[in-house]
């Protein structure tokens, strides 16, 4: 096999990898938002069970979820593809994450924004939908995308549960060419392929935040 | 099958002899990983190209799973005729691949320090490494302890990748129990709330050094 058709082996699992990815955002974009914003607006013990469901997702070790979630559930009844398993693991994961981002860019608004919006008359709920989140929304985006790596990059645990993505396929081919410098460099050049340009975006994102957020500043 | 209450019991105490394992793992991979991204942070500082190159590296080490490059260095050392334990290579992938991260927290850190030091260093006859050994390393060094710290964390929780090359950390163990009794759930279950509790404690801990180096920075 030429390092050709090793290359085009492997991106044959890119469609799981893919797959995994997009069903993953599913779940933890929703799950950053409420979360996130329950947390901002929760005060004493109401935000103790917020807290305690975020750090849960966020604390433990993905792979060690994703291994009990995908053997332990059977037990108490709830049989889950792998697949489902697996995006809803990786995803509420990263959720968790997520949900730090949007209550820290929430909490960095000043605070007579809120105090203003509630004293025209609007109600909580308004002044956080036409107050705070249209203008903490930018600064969640360079930490979304360094999230989104790493949702992609955690995709790569999925091989360990039967799924054949880039990963699977790259053990596959191991096991007939045995030339493991030529399969796993493939390997690690099409997560390169994949994720060098988001990198790269995610950088030009940051700088231009970071530099609108100055010039703001000066006003 | 049903959850077995008394087996997960069991386990508790040989998952728990693991533990050593995994925080001696973590405490070596971060010496390792600061130690690399420290390396790569002053080539990167050293001329035009080398910043361009470095950055590309880590770049490129940022942006692939660290699962393919535990295969990548566990399977192609061996190839070359480098035979090292298991847990020497655990150490060496962890170290390789947060070493990109920690270049960036680095290059935060110098980024920090007020340019008069260089300058005064400079003016005073330092050389270059003196400047760096002297100078920026230890000023560096408060102003990374806490991203440092939350690194830490995310090591002791990447350290159950290394199950996959049979390094005897914790989910190893939980897998190794679960393939003699082919019960699976009750182990994982047993790590997963073992890891929970521990990255708790650990997290609580790096807090409580963040708030005292603060409190110190204000004085």
């Amino acid at each position: 096999m030429t390092y050709g058709q090793i290359l085009w082996g492997i991106f044959e699992g890119f469609r799981v990898t893919g797959l995994v990815t997009v069903l993953g955002l599913a779940y933890a974009i929703p799950f950053a938002f409420i979360f996130g914003i329950l947390q901002h607006i929760a005060t004493g013990w109401k935000g103790a069970p917020v807290t305690i469901f975020i750090e849960f997702w966020r604390s433990s070790p993905v792979i060690v979820l994703l291994f009990a979630f995908y053997y332990t559930l059977p037990l108490f009844g709830v049989t889950l593809s792998a697949l489902s398993v697996a995006a809803m693991v990786l995803g509420m994961n990263i959720g968790g994450y997520g949900s730090q981002a949007v209550r820290a860019a929430l909490q960095a608004l000043d605070r007579g924004q809120t105090e203003a919006g509630l004293a025209i008359g609007l109600t909580r709920s308004q002044v956080l939908a036409y107050v705070e989140l249209p203008q903490a929304i930018m600064a969640m985006v360079p930490t979304f995308m360094n999230q989104f790596i790493q949702l992609i990059k955690s995709t790569a645990l999925v091989s360990l549960i039967t799924l054949t993505d880039m990963t699977y396929r790259a053990k596959e081919i191991s096991q007939i060419v045995f030339d493991p410098v030529a399969v796993y460099s493939a390997l690690l050049l099409a997560y390169l392929i994949i994720c060098y340009p988001v990198t790269v975006m995610g950088r030009h994102i940051e700088k231009r935040v970071t530099k609108g957020r100055r010039a703001s500043d000066a006003i | 099958m049903q959850f077995d209450t008394a087996y997960a019991l069991e386990t508790v105490p040989i998952i728990l002899q693991a533990a050593g394992t995994t925080i001696g793992v973590a405490v070596a991979s971060c010496f390792g990983a600061a130690l690399l991204g420290f390396a790569w942070e002053i080539l990167r500082r050293s001329g035009r190209i080398m910043s361009y190159v470095m950055r590309f590296v880590i770049d490129c080490i940022r942006s692939t799973p660290v699962l393919a490059q535990i295969y990548f260095i566990y399977f192609v050392l061996p190839y070359y005729g480098i035979r090292l334990p298991a847990l020497l290579v655990g150490i060496l992938c962890l170290s390789f691949y947060y070493s990109g991260y920690l270049a960036e927290v680095f290059r935060a850190g110098i980024d920090m320090i007020h340019h008069g030091q260089m300058e005064a260093a400079k003016a005073l006859g330092l050389s270059r490494r003196h400047t760096i050994a002297f100078i920026i390393a230890p000023q560096m060094l408060r102003n990374i302890a806490a991203p440092l710290g939350n690194y830490f964390v995310s090591i002791l929780k990447a350290t159950p990748y290394l199950a996959v090359i049979a390094v005897p950390e914790m989910l190893g163990s939980a897998l190794d129990i679960a393939a003699e009794t082919f019960r699976y759930a009750e182990p994982l279950f047993v790590s997963a709330v073992i890891f929970l509790g521990l990255a708790f404690v650990i997290s609580q801990l790096v807090a409580q050094m963040e708030r005292r180096l603060m409190a110190s920075h204000r004085r």
